[in-house]
């Protein structure tokens, strides 16, 4: 049948697609409306992104631009807050405790970054994508991904702050 | 990896943490679906040679609605149109019968579409009993010889055998070179398939694995054409039409844009050939996508000198497709199968694999 393929696709990659949108936007929701609207736009096309060599690739990539052309704004988690928190709680407690803040401080400091260096960042690291990928999903050069991610990188490390001081 | 790659790795993962269940989403994916998929139910009439011409147009006319030229998008809706009988024919190259169905186009748009094996032994009206497929080449090459249209010619006298047989009067016809199906697999780029056990036959030229496969157009037809060395020959031989017809259905429903369906279209233009005075593209837009397919009843398999014939009860077919054919607004069955009442049991390749 015509859809199987397509239901196919949807049943093994809806899982990763959702957590991908889900990096890129921090914000489930909006990650939940993304990857919906995208599958259901891949389906009408699926004769031809079926046909590829890597319609996860392509699908993906669908998702990046909808995610960078995004243009309902939600309401940013208030980040702020958190890195206040972190601040008064880091020095006081426990080894277990000052790791999970701090990956929660990197993952405010992620959520704040420019679309193009978070979405760059996301491939990089969550999707382990070559910088030829990154460059063919985000449609430019792998100068411009190097450049996203050392800017994305080089913020991240401006703004460290106490807790991964005190780990090291 | 630096400290600060891992740490942006833990935090990506936990943020990818966030995503909500794919299950909840998987679920309302599937309610967002069309409720009515006349192309995939169309695919699934895969009976006969023919009847893939219109799994190509009804795409265009039904869902599509862009293709300008091939169906007049101002059509009346269904519902309309009076009942037809049309009988749809396959042919191979040197004019034999390769396969036959007998389709009535509801007045509601619904299709039932009945196989009839070719190799059917039947009276022929004016020759006596012969094998179905022969009443087309034969009346064909007589009116070669005196010099008229053999395939008017031979599509009338199928049209009266399957008459006598069916107790059933065919408004119309559609002959379709079985040629025209390899033109199509290499027009789509292959059409998918999948074989049970490795199929090699020195009579349709097949030799492939087991496994599955994308038939270009010379492959197409072998696997087609293949009765020698199936265990129900032409039985088996019809379920490899349905199987596929219904993946080239998906392949031309795949196509995807206009200029390549239109070329499909024209690929399927050349190779149907109808009565005078009747367009096969009408069929389209009368057509509501809801089909049921089955197969005559038929006897056991005599082997004589002449090869393999397949015992018919003409007072059993009139039976079946009186029943068949009746109007049946209350169970119209829009499964792939259709309901192949009284019908022989055909195996339903579940896996889409076939012997």
């Amino acid at each position: 049948m015509p859809d199987d393929d397509y239901d196919q696709f949807v049943t093994e990659r809806l899982d990763r697609l959702l957590r991908y949108a889900t990096a890129l936007t921090c914000d489930k929701h909006l990650a939940q409306d993304i990857v919906q609207d995208v599958l259901l736009r891949a389906r009408q096309r699926w004769g031809r992104i079926g046909e590829m060599a890597a319609p996860y690739l392509y699908v993906k990539r669908m998702v990046t631009n909808e995610f960078l052309s995004w243009r309902r704004r939600k309401a940013r988690r208030d980040v702020s807050s958190t890195h206040a928190t972190l601040d008064e709680l880091a020095p006081m407690v426990a080894d277990h405790a000052v790791r999970h803040a701090e990956r929660d401080a990197m993952r405010a400091r992620i959520a704040v970054l420019p679309r193009k260096q978070r979405a760059a960042l996301v491939l990089r690291y969550y999707e382990d994508s070559t910088d030829t990928e990154i460059a063919r999903i985000l449609g430019c050069t792998e100068g411009t991904v190097r450049s996203h991610i050392s800017r994305a990188l080089q913020k991240l490390r401006v703004n460290e702050n106490i807790p991964s001081e005190v780990l090291r | 990896m630096n400290e600060q790659e891992r740490l942006i790795r833990e935090a990506i993962a936990a943020e990818a943490d966030q995503a909500v269940d794919y299950r909840a989403v998987l679920s309302d994916l599937h309610r967002a679906k069309p409720r009515r998929r006349p192309i995939a139910l169309f695919a699934a009439i895969g009976v006969a040679a023919a009847v893939a011409a219109v799994a190509v147009i009804v795409p265009l006319g039904v869902d599509r609605g862009a293709a300008p030229g091939t169906v007049d998008p101002a059509a009346p809706p269904a519902g309309q149109a009076p009942a037809q009988n049309v009988l749809l024919i396959g042919l191979d190259e040197v004019t034999n019968t390769d396969s036959v169905v007998l389709a009535r186009l509801g007045p509601d748009g619904t299709a039932s579409a009945a196989s009839l094996p070719r190799d059917s032994w039947v009276d022929i009206p004016g020759v006596g009993m012969g094998r179905l497929n022969s009443a087309y080449a034969r009346a064909h090459s007589a009116a070669q010889a005196e010099g008229r249209d053999g395939h008017a010619a031979g599509a009338e006298a199928l049209v009266l055998t399957v008459e006598a047989l069916t107790g059933t009067q065919v408004d119309h016809y559609a002959s379709v070179d079985m040629a025209g199906f390899g033109a199509l697999a290499d027009a789509v780029g292959g059409v998918e398939v999948c074989l049970r056990t490795a199929a090699k036959d020195q009579f349709s030229g097949i030799d492939l694995p087991a496994g599955r496969h994308s038939l270009d157009g010379a492959q197409s037809l072998a696997f087609l054409r293949q009765r020698h060395g199936l265990h129900y020959g032409d039985l088996d031989r019809i379920t490899r039409h349905q199987v596929f017809l219904r993946s080239l259905a998906t392949k031309v429903i795949r196509a995807g844009d206009v200029a390549k369906l239109n070329e499909l279209v024209e690929v399927v233009r050349a190779n149907v050939r109808t009565d005078p005075g009747w367009n096969p593209l009408e069929l389209a837009r009368h057509l509501n996508g809801t089909v049921r397919t089955a197969t005559i009843p038929v006897g056991e398999v005599i082997d004589s000198e002449a090869g393999a014939r397949l015992a018919v009860d003409p007072a059993a077919v009139r039976t079946f497709t009186a029943g068949f054919f009746a109007d049946q607004p209350a169970t119209p069955s829009t499964t792939p199968d259709g309901s192949p009442v009284g019908t022989p049991a055909q195996p339903t390749p579940e896996d889409g694999c076939v012997d």
